[in-house]
């Protein structure tokens, strides 16, 4: 029988855990659900955002929780570039994204991805880094709580928070909905196409990019050119588990696939039968609830 | 105020319209009747700019708009509702008609305008919280014709505002129509329901195989027996 605190202990970080999952999912969604682009290359950039974090630790002496709004600014850019640069050929002047498109942005997002994690591995090496940031731990009863993994949950659920209300509340946020829902009409309501597409996929790279800020405090030895490959197929279950274009969807779906992979190990099953079970998951959401678990 | 000159049009290789000119004087509402497929629906596309004209012009308050897109229109104040209503399903009613003051021309107004669309429609106001999908068929052309009106604009396009609804709320949105006329407001709309439209608007073309084959005042329109040759005659 599993011990109860340390079952406890897993499902606290397992929850932080799931929020910083939630902003990196955020950031897969925001992109999918608006321009229908599925990013291959999601992994790779959670991956720049994680080394984005190392090197201002390194260089300036930022925490990680210091390197997210430099990460998000840089992910912006780098979203406009990505945008402009692959995606706008594809989808300008259409008024419905056709799977052909969605063909076409699939495999130039997985030739990005190749070349940047080979980049990736031919500059910062095979060699695992990490930042050591470790503000102290609270105890709640038998249960201590890593205060760096906490403010990294808090901001997390901010970023949430605050994505979901630009979206909700204004102008330029419902432009991006009407837009996902039906380019043609949002062109009739005066909202320019492009714009919308661009601003949308900066905005997803933001979030990556700010996610792989977050995620450092979990990785105190771990960065690695490869962790992309953990932690993308982690965003697509997510994203599918809470909805494509669903915002709380990902916090759902991140808290979900958090505990589910920090606590089965408690129970004596083994990290990587955790997270096969996480995404067996799937199976039956997209049997029974295509749209995902939220209504 | 608008005018549309030689225009040609089609999807692809399918041409559609056939030199159609066509206009819609200040202040009158104008009406396009014709059977299913006449071309109808992309005369009103190509004003939006949803559809690219092949030859011909389109010219709004003296400027031409051919080549403007689509979403530089509203700002000239064109607003549609279009085919089918196109609202944006998973957003609330309110949404919807918040989107429509989108451009700075609506946006300056959006409060007051969104008051004059509940008065006109008061029904919209109870409904305001629930997602435009999930709204009645009467209820989403009141959504579709107030988003439009949200844009202020100066003239106003309607695609087949009675499609699907019953026919005691198809005389309350055209009597809501000739209210926004009486205000000022240009109206040009495609309608099937050929009889009631002419009824309330001014001037009348008849459209037949992408062309317009007659067109006149509405009083010289309302022939039943020459309306009836236009439908259902070959040639």
């Amino acid at each position: 029988m599993a011990d109860l605190g340390l079952v406890a202990a897993d499902l606290v970080v397992g929850l932080m855990l799931g929020c910083v999952f939630a902003v990196i999912a955020h950031g897969l969604n925001v992109i999918w659900g608006v321009t229908k682009v599925v990013n291959v290359a999601h992994g790779e950039f959670i991956m720049l955002g994680a080394y984005g974090a190392y090197y201002l630790n390194l260089y300036l002496g930022f925490n990680p929780l210091l390197s997210v709004p430099v990460d998000a600014a840089i992910g912006i850019g780098v979203g406009f570039l990505f945008y402009f640069g692959l995606l706008h050929r594809e989808l300008r002047g259409k008024e419905t994204i056709t799977r052909e498109s969605e063909m076409v942005t699939l495999v130039a997002t997985f030739g990005l991805s190749l070349i940047l994690s080979n980049v990736a591995l031919a500059i910062f090496k095979g060699d695992a880094v990490g930042i050591r940031w470790a503000p102290e731990t609270l105890a709640l009863g038998p249960v201590g709580v890593p205060l760096g993994g906490l403010y990294v949950a808090i901001s997390s659920v901010a970023i949430i928070a605050i994505s979901d209300l630009f979206l909700s509340r204004t102008y330029l946020g419902n432009a991006i909905r009407a837009y996902s829902q039906d380019i043609g009409a949002a062109q009739l309501m005066g909202i320019n196409p492009t714009r919308i597409a661009a601003i949308a996929t900066a905005i997803g790279f933001g979030l990556t990019m700010a996610g792989g800020a977050l995620l450092t405090v979990w990785l105190p030895v771990g960065i690695t050119p490869l962790i992309g490959s953990t932690y993308a197929p982690i965003s697509f279950v997510i994203v599918v588990l809470g909805g494509p274009g669903k915002m709380w969807g990902s916090l759902l779906g991140g808290l979900t696939l958090g505990i589910l992979i920090d606590v089965l190990p408690a129970f004596g099953i083994s990290t990587s039968i955790a997270v096969a079970v996480a995404f067996l998951i799937l199976i039956p959401v997209l049997l029974f609830a295509r749209e995902g678990i939220l209504r | 105020m608008l005018q549309l000159d030689h225009i040609d049009a089609g999807y692809g290789p399918v041409q559609v319209l056939g030199s159609v000119s066509l206009a819609a004087q200040e202040g009158s509402i104008t009406v396009i009747v014709g059977p299913n497929g006449a071309g109808k629906s992309t005369i009103l596309k190509v004003i939006t700019g949803l559809v690219r004209p092949t030859g011909g012009h389109v010219v709004f308050q003296e400027r031409d708009i051919t080549a403007l897109p689509a979403h530089d229109r509203p700002a000239l104040g064109i607003a549609s509702c279009p085919e089918g209503r196109r609202l944006f399903p998973l957003l609330t009613a309110e949404t919807n008609l918040r989107l429509g003051a989108y451009t700075p021309r609506g946006r300056n107004a959006a409060d007051a305008t969104m008051e004059y669309v509940y008065r006109l429609f008061p029904r919209l106001r109870e409904r305001a919280g629930v997602k435009a999908g999930r709204l009645s068929g009467g209820e989403q052309q009141m959504v579709g014709i107030g988003r439009a009106l949200m844009a202020k604009p100066s003239i106003l396009i309607l695609d087949e505002p009675s499609l699907g609804l019953a026919p005691k709320l198809v005389s309350e949105i055209f009597a809501k129509i000739q209210e926004l006329r009486k205000g000022g407001l240009t109206v040009l709309m495609v309608e099937q329901n050929a009889y009631a439209a002419l009824r309330i608007a001014d001037f009348g073309y008849v459209m037949q195989n992408g062309q317009v084959v007659r067109s006149g005042p509405t009083k010289d329109l309302l022939d039943l027996e020459a309306l009836r040759r236009d439908y259902f005659a070959t040639g």
